[in-house]
């Protein structure tokens, strides 16, 4: 009862709020006028930081996306440490939640277990200029530059472990996002990341035990 | 990919750590300061992370559209 009386109170009193008085409005039971407040500020944000993701119904995409992520804020609150305004630490977790949200859309025909890895058999060069030189036409390539090619590609393939392949493929050569790797892998972004970290820093050091100069070999492949 | 595995180094933060400070740098770059300077393990996530980056640069573009409201 003294709860409720409290959050009344408050209502007298209208945004900008400091971080105390927003995580006192935004604790269980949470203030309404703080809430649409804060609801309102995160569509004012969304709408142009989204826009140029989203081709239709923009307004419906981001109310959607806001109450979801104030709940989210709501939900967690009570991790909120200050480092921030609490606006801020809000829309971080807004925005996150649509471009998840519209990875999901745009990836979701896209198996990760279907991605044609460095080694696939089908070597018609796409592969090697995406492992190589980032996605630029691919070269016609000498015959000294293709045993390297080999080279590094049977490396990937003996070094890594499926697991570390799978995601290398999906992220460095498809440029599939780390969220929808994660989601197909059901795990979270963070595991896949590190996952992707850990097979570079094999490859690295696979590459300076068997002599591979990394750098000579992208400019001789690029004709430099 | 080949440039990726050449940058890795041996100390590097994963999307958590960097999500977690991600409002902190951004209120720094807001304000003029130099949170690359600060943060160099999160400004060094961005640089790898696609998903990292678009998220600080539509929060950034978030920000910077609604000034000093709120």
């Amino acid at each position: 009862m003294l709860r409720w009386f409290n959050k009344n109170k408050k209502t007298d009193k209208k945004a900008p709020y400091t971080n105390e008085e927003w995580i006192e409005l935004l604790s269980e039971p949470p203030n309404g006028q703080a809430v649409q407040e804060l609801r309102k500020y995160l569509v004012r944000g969304l709408k142009p930081a989204l826009s140029k993701y989203v081709d239709r119904e923009l307004d419906q995409f981001v109310e959607d996306v806001a109450q979801d992520a104030l709940l989210k804020v709501l939900d967690n609150i009570h991790t909120f440490r200050g480092d921030s305004k609490l606006t801020t630490w809000a829309m971080k977790i807004a925005v996150r939640e649509g471009l998840t949200v519209l990875r999901r859309k745009r990836w979701n025909n896209i198996s990760i277990e279907d991605l044609k890895g460095p080694n696939a058999d089908d070597d018609s060069g796409e592969i090697f200029s995406e492992v190589f030189s980032s996605g630029s036409p691919t070269p016609e390539l000498t015959a000294a530059q293709k045993m390297m090619v080999e080279k590094v590609q049977d490396i990937i393939q003996n070094v890594l472990t499926d697991k570390q392949r799978k995601v290398i493929t999906a992220i460095m050569i498809h440029d599939l996002p780390v969220t929808v790797v994660a989601e197909q892998m059901n795990t979270n972004r963070n595991n896949v990341y590190k996952l992707v970290y850990d097979a570079r820093k094999k490859l690295k050091n696979e590459f300076e035990v068997q002599g591979i100069n990394p750098e000579e070999m992208l400019n001789n492949l690029s004709g430099e | 990919m080949l440039r990726a595995v050449i940058g890795t180094k041996e100390e590097e933060i994963g999307c958590d750590d960097c999500f977690d400070k991600l409002d902190s740098f951004i209120e720094m770059k807001l304000a003029g300061k130099s949170p690359e300077q600060a943060m160099p393990l999160v400004q060094d996530h961005l640089q790898r992370c696609k998903d990292c980056r678009q998220e600080y640069e539509a929060l950034l573009e978030a920000l910077q559209n609604l000034g000093s409201e709120v």
